[in-house]
């Protein structure tokens, strides 16, 4: 996978509320808006927070775990 | 409507992947909590029992990612209501349960007995001081005290800072009960529904009900006030598999995927029924008081004697049971191993350490004074909270607002904070 050019939210180790309020601040900040961008997380209530929260913003989630108890949740504008 | 079955829907389904460590260890911690639940059985079988219902308890609080503080915490971020939602399901199903057990207590509410073991707690400065500071607490530890308990067997290093400052919190309040108690306790009454305004069994089963699917609407009208998407559960195809692979992924919705919070809700409030039956209604804060009393004890500090914490019943009113194999050893200690086996068994078990040092100062800040509020209501979200409003009890209203003012506020530091 060329993920080299996706910009990444690295929020592990964070948990709620942290991980949607900076997903939202990220997806709320950028002017130019972003077109896609991988959250990676260790706590999974933040599995059911973000991806509504990033939809209702007109983005589209994926998600994947990547090992035990990681995921990446892959935010892509619609 | 759930967001849960969204959460692994791009993920492979269990059955694909091979058995993993973490599930081999889940094997292990079921025997040796089964094990453990039979050497107490020898002397204790009804300590035993609730061990046993305590490790459901564990797991379905982990399974339903259930949270108390994010239910107050997220109506007022984000607008979702969805934990709420499941909270409120699980408190209307307690509420026929423990009704049908109190009216078999106290057939006629009206000869000024209370139901013994029902959570009906004091209403005055108390519930309200602590329903505030408790709900403030939640919102900055990122976790209630149940929520913090079994983030502690999933791996939370900063749940486990949490849960010593709650006790450190419950600490401070057996120092300062005694001052409450001449102050204000004393003199607050216990609210019991059936027994006011000729309400009887039925008004009161009726207006709590009432007053459940009032926040129910309440909730959903906020949600729907800040547009909050509710995403599609796109079905999974699931290739052609053999007999094994396909029991496997039944397990699947069980022991990988969430629970949806409403099934949580509904399986808590039936193991509150239960755990009614066979001696009292769900609490965790009485063990952790009990600790902290431990701790002063050693420290030399003297243990006051507390005035009328026994006649209070409710979760810290137990603090005083001698002996380590108690009724509120098994529930709290007992909650752990069942949230580990579901975390294991999901491959979601993972030691996490915040990275920013202040997420620490967060837990122990908010956990000494979830502490002392817990203390101070007789109870923390579970005790004061889910387990009194089905008790009929007037007092978990008051707490449930109070934390909701309480985690508005909580809410408005953590924004400040980042």
């Amino acid at each position: 996978m060329a993920d080299e050019q996706v910009p990444v939210l690295d929020v592990r180790g964070e948990i709620c509320p942290y991980p949607m309020m900076k997903t939202n601040e990220m997806l709320d900040g950028d002017q130019k808006g972003i077109q896609i961008l991988d959250v990676l997380t260790d706590h999974p209530p933040a599995l059911s927070t973000v991806p509504p929260q990033a939809m209702k913003r007109g983005y589209e989630v994926e998600i994947d775990e990547l090992g035990a108890g990681e995921w990446r949740m892959r935010l892509s504008k619609i | 409507m759930t967001t849960d079955s969204l959460s692994i829907e791009n993920s492979k389904p269990n059955a694909l992947r091979p058995t993993s460590r973490q599930t081999y260890a889940g094997f292990i911690v079921v025997t040796l909590s089964l094990l453990t639940a039979y050497f107490i059985s020898r002397t204790h079988p009804e300590v035993a029992a609730i061990w046993v219902l305590a490790n459901l308890f564990g797991l379905t609080l982990q399974r339903a990612r259930f949270c108390f503080a994010s239910a107050f915490r997220d109506l007022f971020l984000f607008g979702s209501g969805h934990n709420m939602k499941g909270i409120i399901i699980g408190m209307g199903i307690a509420t026929i349960g423990f009704s049908a057990i109190m009216h078999w207590i106290i057939p006629n509410p009206g000869a000024g007995f209370l139901p013994s073991e029902a959570h009906i707690l004091p209403v005055g400065l108390s519930v309200v001081v602590g329903g505030v500071l408790f709900g403030v607490g939640m919102v900055i530890a990122g976790g209630c005290v149940s929520g913090s308990l079994y983030r502690m067997a999933e791996g939370y290093v900063a749940s486990w800072v949490a849960i010593i400052g709650v006790i450190i919190g419950l600490g401070a309040l057996t120092l300062t009960w005694n001052w409450w108690w001449a102050f204000s306790i004393s003199n607050e009454p216990k609210v019991w529904l059936p027994s006011i305004w000729n309400l009887g069994y039925t008004g009161a089963i009726v207006l709590t009900l009432l007053g459940l699917v009032a926040i129910y609407l309440l909730v959903t009208f906020m949600e729907y006030k800040n547009g909050l998407f509710m995403p599609h559960i796109n079905k999974k195809i699931i290739p052609a598999m053999n007999f094994d692979d396909r029991v496997r992924s039944m397990l699947d919705p069980v022991f990988k995927r969430g629970w949806p919070t409403a099934i949580g809700g509904v399986v808590l409030g039936i193991i509150g029924i239960v755990m009614y039956t066979i001696h009292m209604p769900l609490g965790v804060t009485g063990e952790l008081m009990r600790a902290s009393q431990l701790g002063l004890g050693l420290m030399g500090v003297d243990v006051p004697v507390l005035d009328g914490l026994s006649t209070l019943g409710g979760c810290t009113g137990r603090s005083g049971e001698p002996g380590l194999l108690g009724h509120t050893f098994a529930i709290t200690v007992g909650l752990l191993p069942g949230a580990l086996i579901g975390a294991l068994f999901a491959g979601e078990f993972k030691i996490r350490l915040p990275k920013q040092n202040r997420r620490y100062v967060q837990s122990i800040t908010g956990g000494v004074m979830m502490g002392y509020a817990s203390g101070l209501a007789v109870g923390c979200t579970i005790g004061a909270f889910f387990s009194a409003v089905p008790s009929l009890s007037l007092s978990g209203w008051v707490f449930g607002l109070a934390m909701a003012a309480g985690a508005f506020t909580g809410t408005q530091v953590i924004k400040r904070i980042g």
